[in-house]
């Protein structure tokens, strides 16, 4: 069952206009948690602290700036934050259409199931062109006064928009500073076979959140009373730069 | 600045053991700001408060619990949780290889990167090769905190990049809302062709700007010029506040529990 309609707009591009409705398209059903102080067990809550008077200090004195250079700041008002704020509308504008594979998955950050809300404005045929000519729809919308980027996708005649993220959002690899290490060609040899070995098709049917039940199982045994072992976990040895070669080798024809 | 760790430990496939580190991929491209006293402008701080006991909470007194019933909460410790799975809290065991283009983007939950420890470099850089020239990438499960997730590892430019991935009961069907069988208008869809057609560009998200973030540097621009910033006085060293890195730390804690991750 699709979730409930969380927001109503139209896809816009040319002379053609889409009414729709989003849902979302996944839902997260998990155990949520509290923090608690541990020598009573009371939740806490949480309080913002003046640095300086190191009292607590009330909603109604706290103001927002942003800090220019290390110890100083521009203070923003209510006011001006809404003057940054986006004029709602219900459009989805599309500016442009990209291949489909040009979009690092890396950019996509929520997706959102979309349904016609209204007969013979183009939904489907919509759905079907996106999927045949393997593009999607760079748009943007704003939705709840935040602002969106997004790609339209099309799956048959289902229409899916993602939201993405901005580019300056994105860490790049060269950030991680990572160095060249060479490899013998050997080494990358046993190493594709033995990807190529352990290569099975996609099936996550298969996957079963079975921790969620060992924790509730955790839970309710704890809140009875009873004892739980604890279990130290398991850490593995590195493999050594030098025994590389000779692991993927053990490691293929433990795999063939 | 190197990203900060989330988790550390050990990736294997079959035989080989590589150590890592998990860090982020992606930070929240928000302008922030900092709450400040409006009496003398001093930075605030987020403290845990203690209501029973009326004082403020170091990190070191703060458990993780689960309300079991109204306001009676039962605390549950991260060696407990660890115990829960023991053999996958530390260790990223590769099951298998895949062909990422077999998992549709649905199922893509959020994005991390790993990044080799001290005598993992070889190993790391052997996967992120193999993977690449064979365009496959790595299933397996992750522990993180109270969660455990399906992940994908793939090779992206030469590192190692993570991907949680939904759970397939997570995920909603579209086929209730999906429109009916009705044959779709040839000649719609021929419009619609030439209108895309006319558009098609090359995907540069740099392009893309958040217009609220670009409104709101206008705004702080104009006022710097227009006034002088304002400054707090000056905070002596505190006693007993523990070291930043903690507080940091318990931070991220608060922030992730929040978003529920």
């Amino acid at each position: 069952m699709a979730g409930g309609t969380i927001w109503k707009g139209a896809v816009h591009f040319g002379e053609t206009m889409i009414p729709v409705k989003l849902h979302a398209a996944v839902k997260e059903e998990r155990i949520q948690f509290n923090l608690l102080h541990r020598v009573d067990l009371v939740k806490l809550h949480q309080q913002m602290i003046c640095a300086y008077e190191k009292k607590p200090v009330p909603a109604e004195s706290q103001i927002k700036g942003f800090e220019v250079e290390e110890g100083k700041f521009i203070i923003i008002d209510p006011e001006e934050l809404e003057q940054a704020t986006p004029a709602s509308s219900r459009v989805i504008e599309v500016h442009e259409f990209v291949k489909l594979d040009r979009i690092d998955p890396i950019f996509i950050e929520r997706t959102y199931n979309l349904e016609p809300d209204a007969v013979a404005a183009g939904f489907s045929e919509f759905a079907e062109v996106l999927q045949e000519m393997e593009v999607a729809g760079i748009c943007t919308w704003t939705m709840r006064k935040r602002s969106y980027l997004g790609a339209l996708q099309g799956t048959g005649k289902v229409l899916r928009l993602n939201t993405l993220r901005h580019a300056d959002e994105v860490v790049a690899v060269g950030a991680l500073g990572l160095k060249e290490i060479p490899l013998s060609e050997r080494e990358i040899k046993i190493g594709r076979d033995l990807i190529t070995q352990l290569t099975e098709p996609f099936q996550p049917q298969k996957f079963v959140n079975d921790h969620e039940q060992k924790l509730r199982q955790l839970i309710e045994k704890k809140a009875r009373g009873e004892k739980v072992a604890v279990l130290r976990p398991k850490v593995k040895k590195p493999t050594a730069p030098e025994e590389l070669l000779h692991v993927l080798e053990a490691s293929l024809k433990k795999a063939a | 600045m190197a990203p900060q760790g989330i988790w550390s430990g050990t990736i294997s496939f079959s035989l080989v053991a590589i150590p890592v580190q998990l860090v982020r991929a992606v930070a929240p491209g928000r302008i922030s700001f900092r709450m400040l006293h409006n009496t003398d402008f001093s930075p605030l701080v987020r403290r845990m408060f203690c209501p029973r006991q009326g004082v403020q909470v170091p990190p070191e007194e703060i458990v993780r619990g689960f309300e079991i019933a109204p306001d009676r909460f039962l605390p549950i410790t991260d060696e407990e949780l660890e115990s829960l799975s023991p053999e996958r809290s530390r260790t990223i065991e590769i099951s298998q290889f895949i062909d990422m283009a077999e998992v549709d983007p649905l199922y893509y939950d959020h994005p991390y990167y790993l990044v080799p420890l001290k005598g993992g470099e070889k190993s790391y850089r052997l996967l992120a090769e193999a993977m690449r020239q064979t365009n496959r990438a790595g299933l397996a499960r992750l522990v993180l905190a109270e969660r455990e997730h399906l992940v994908a590892i793939r090779s992206t430019e030469g590192a190692l990049s993570l991907v949680t991935l939904h759970y397939n009961e997570e995920l909603l069907p579209a086929q209730a809302i999906a429109p009916g069988a009705a044959k779709g208008s040839a000649e719609m869809k021929a419009r619609i062709k030439r209108s895309i057609k006319r558009m098609i560009a090359e995907f540069e998200p740099e392009k893309y700007e958040d217009s609220r973030r670009t409104k709101l540097l206008d705004i702080l621009k104009r006022k710097a010029q227009e006034q002088a910033p304002v400054e707090p006085p000056p905070i002596a060293a505190e006693e007993g506040e523990g070291p930043p890195d903690l507080v940091a730390a318990l931070e991220t804690i608060m922030t992730d529990l929040r978003k529920g991750r």
